[in-house]
């Protein structure tokens, strides 16, 4: 089996450069194919759900360590080009880290790779996911205005962030984490600037300067795990490590917030919207951010009691506020990012307290949330590139445009907020969870409080969208088709939300009756809007109480002052001092 | 017995309905119309010639009606209170899309605040559940019914409750959402007919929902749950009588704010 996870890791990283210089036909076989082996190779191992170890030699060690210098010299480079002091500093703070670190050897020896159940299902996602959004951005890479080899080397760097993905959540080095870790910012960089113009640079150095706090933050995580526990390896550490001091834990804590844009962090997520669609796609849905519940994931059984309790009240507090700001955006995609941000707080909560039950409930908000998001997204690049919409109050009357986009986007928010859908089962799960430990521990009531308004706040925002794609006027639009590839692939997707609902009915996810009661409405529903054309009752237009004005349509916004929005950035500050401070009394 | 109390739901929200107009006009010393006068109002409608503007505004309005009622039928079955209300807020989400499929504006100002209202009260009927939840470690109604009564616990979220009771039901002061003489009934405004009797029979199917969540908190005795509906019932009317409509915000405001401090309190009440 082991040679299967090499193959994940590394088979991506060749065929993105084997693809640099082909031509569009050679390139969009070669992708599906690849994807398909991608996908397969995934599905097989996840089927035969063993453990599987193994480790590099010294050789590849090293090389590691020339490409961590490599990556620090590169961002010092951007700091200094750009003369931007921030990533500057912070290259160099790394710098000076590592090479500290470099300095220290250490006797506890574990497996470089680890591949356990939660590995396996992060593999899913990241090659399945990935996968689609790939062969999506085939046709959607065509519509764009750059060269032809630039075009491949857009579709080169997703294969290689899928490749780096496929190490990031195998690896149980943290040296190596470390490596996946600065690669992924690389990644996102290289895709936000990718259009290469004013704004583009500017949101993509600040992705860069935000993650790399993260990495700081695993150096120092690395940095003392190495002098307190002699380790490096996550299974190590989390056996060694002593309940009253923390800090190598804690600090990994920080880097999953960041990587998860967590407020106060969430400004390099929401400046991603710049690149081309396809790239939030990816990055909300199957790579980079879904590092950080998969990090807490990894690190919540070494959690003392306290520490839990923290990150349970930061990830609530932001899943709650990260919805209420959603509440005043108009921009569409900023929307669904400040959704994808508040969803991941929730996921690193529940994964903090890291019993089989939360990381069950983890694992399915993961899964769910990747594929559902991948969809949204995906209709948000059709609207942009085959109706020229990425306002809100734009998109009036989609429903007498285009019943198919907006029959995607409809079951892309309705699986957010809606059962028999895994992600609205997740948020179930997790509404009773913690209710059970509101029994034990009466300060868990807020977070509850917190996540009760959260979820209404965010089914607000979902419907609040739709009101605007489904109202229909009985003007006739002209006909635009959807290119094939679109629709392909938001099928697929669509396909796998249901199949999702048989797996949850398969594995008792809820109670069959409940399941069975929801997924009736939901198809009754879109059978009846298919079949009942009621051809025999006469149609009038809107009585309206009788006054001609035309209609303009307009939804709600909610202006959210700023002093609001600072006090937010400073409790969610707050907290993290407080999670930092846990690791080290 | 219990498929008989689903199919015959909607007849007893008539009744109920027709009772509380006879009780409203009481209050406001007119005779008022016959307990029966719902069922005359449906039948006089089947009678009117068909309109309608398009199929989504309908279909959705099915789906509420349908959505509604089979969480009537989950509560009547005892299942999982939590996720009873959740079905229950799908009904609501089918009302609101309904009102906004079709291009009316009164429609679409019935549906924006039906979605704040949504919010007002959502949150403070989750409580109500896992308050009963902490209680009896259990979500399930079947057993929250078999306990004695549980309002000396539950007090303040019996209160709370109580609060959002006027919204759900469209009366005085919080039926900002449909808000006759203001913004025409709402989403109701462009049903007619035949179609307008789909929305007012889910108005007595909400009667029913209400009041059957409201019977939890009189647990397995029928004298407790007999008192506790005929007070409630007669102090809803009586405040609908009584208090003038106020604006969405403030609604969503007072109830979340005073709501959801009960419901706290009652809940930190239990921990300690």
């Amino acid at each position: 089996m082991s040679e299967y996870i090499l193959m994940l890791i590394f088979l991506p990283l060749v065929f993105a450069i084997t693809i640099l210089f082909n031509s569009v036909r050679v390139r969009n076989i070669a992708t599906y194919l690849f994807v398909t082996f991608l996908v397969v190779i995934s599905i097989r191992l996840f089927l035969f759900n063993t453990i599987i170890e193994l480790s590099f030699n010294h050789m590849v060690h090293t090389i590691f360590i020339v490409i961590d210098f490599i990556l620090m010299g590169y961002f010092f480079y951007q700091g200094i080009k750009y003369k931007d002091k921030l990533i500057g500093i912070f290259a160099v703070i790394q710098l000076v880290l590592f090479v500290v670190f470099l300095q220290f050897s250490h006797t506890l020896i574990s497996q470089d790779i680890l591949v356990d159940k939660v590995s396996l299902v992060m593999l899913l996602v990241v090659n399945i996911i990935g996968g689609i959004i790939i062969l999506y951005s085939l046709q959607y890479i065509q519509s764009e205005e750059f060269k032809a080899c630039k075009k491949n080397l857009f579709i080169s760097i997703l294969f290689f962030f899928i490749g780096v993905m496929n190490l990031i959540v195998t690896t149980n080095n943290i040296e190596i984490f470390f490596l996946a870790f600065e690669l992924t910012t690389l990644c996102s960089y290289i895709l936000i600037r990718f259009r290469n113009d004013e704004l583009s640079i500017i949101n993509a150095r600040r992705a860069l300067w935000m993650n790399q706090i993260g990495g700081v933050a695993i150096l120092l995580s690395l940095l003392s795990g190495v002098y307190y526990y002699d380790t490096i390896y996550y299974d190590t550490l989390i056996q060694n490590i002593d309940g009253l001091f923390l800090l190598p834990i804690s600090l990994l804590v920080i880097a999953a917030f960041v990587k998860g844009a967590s407020i106060p962090f969430d400004k390099w997520l929401l400046g991603a919207m710049v690149a081309p669609t396809p790239v939030s796609a990816i990055l909300h849905s199957a790579t980079m951010v879904k590092i950080a519940p998969y990090l807490i994931l990894k690190i919540s059984p070494a959690f003392s009691p306290t520490i839990s309790l923290a990150v349970i009240f930061f990830g609530t507090f932001v899943f709650m506020s990260a919805s209420l700001l959603a509440l005043g955006k108009d921009f569409f995609k900023e929307i669904l990012g400040l959704s994808t941000i508040a969803l991941l707080a929730l996921m690193m909560a529940i994964a903090s307290i890291g019993t089989p039950e939360a990381i069950n409930i983890c694992l399915i908000l993961i899964v769910f949330h990747a594929i559902s998001k991948a969809l949204l997204f995906l209709q948000a690049g059709v609207l942009e590139k085959v109706y020229h919409l990425k306002y809100l109050q734009d998109i009036d009357y989609l429903a007498s445009r285009s019943k198919l986009l907006v029959f995607f986007i409809v079951v892309g928010f309705a699986s957010l907020a809606l059962p028999p859908f895994g992600a609205f089962i997740g948020k179930f799960a997790s509404i009773e969870l913690v209710a059970s430990l509101v029994r034990e521990n009466i300060f868990y009531i807020f977070p509850l409080l917190f996540i009760l308004i959260g979820s209404v706040f965010l089914t607000l925002l979902y419907f609040k969208v739709l009101t605007k794609l489904i109202a229909q006027d009985n003007k006739v639009y002209e006909t635009i088709s959807i290119p094939w590839t679109y629709k392909f692939t938001s099928f697929i997707l669509v396909g796998l939300l249901f199949f999702g609902v048989y797996i949850s009915y398969v594995y008792n996810f809820m109670s069959h009756l409940e399941i069975i009661v929801a997924a009736f409405l939901i198809l009754l529903t879109f059978a009846l809007l298919y079949m009942l054309k009621f051809k025999n009752i006469k149609r009038v237009s809107t009585y309206n109480c009788a006054e001609k004005d035309s209609v303009i349509l307009s939804a709600y916004y909610f202006h959210i002052a700023n002093k609001y929005k600072e006090l937010i950035v400073y409790i969610s500050i707050f907290i993290m001092v407080i999670v930092v401070y846990l690791g080290i009394i | 017995m219990e498929y008989l109390l689903i199919l015959l739901a909607p007849i007893f929200g008539g009744l109920i309905y027709g009772m509380e107009r006879v009780v409203r006009a009481r209050m406001q010393n007119r005779v008022g119309p016959p307990i029966l006068q719902p069922f005359y109002d449906m039948y006089k409608l089947f009678g009117k010639e068909p309109f309608m503007i398009n199929n989504y505004h309908i279909v959705f309005a099915i789906m509420h009606l349908m959505t509604l009622w089979v969480a009537v039928g989950l509560v009547i079955f005892g299942a999982n209170l939590l996720y009873v209300i959740f079905i229950h807020l799908l009904s609501s989400i089918f009302l609101v899309l309904a009102g906004y499929s079709v291009n009316s504006v009164y429609s679409h100002i019935g549906s924006n605040r039906e979605l704040l209202s949504i919010v007002a009260y959502e949150p403070i009927l989750i409580f109500v559940a896992v308050g009963f939840y902490i209680l009896n470690s259990s979500f399930d109604i079947d057993i929250i019914r078999s306990q004695v009564s549980q309002v000396p616990q539950l007090v303040l979220l019996f209160l709370a409750f109580l609060l959002i009771i006027p919204i759900k039901l469209k009366k005085s002061p919080f039926d900002a959402t449909e808000a006759h003489q203001e913004i025409v009934g709402g989403v109701e405004v462009e049903f007619s007919g035949v179609f307008f009797e789909i929305l007012y029979m889910a108005k007595w199917i909400e009667y029913i929902f209400i009041y059957s969540i409201l019977l939890l908190f009189a647990g397995d005795s029928f004298l407790y749950g007999g008192l506790i509906f005929l007070s409630v019932f007669f102090l809803v009317n009586l405040i609908d009588n009584s208090t003038a409509r106020i604006k969405i915000e403030h609604l969503v405001k007072i109830t979340l704010f005073i709501g959801l401090s009960l419901s706290v309190l009652n809940l930190v009440m239990l921990g300690v």
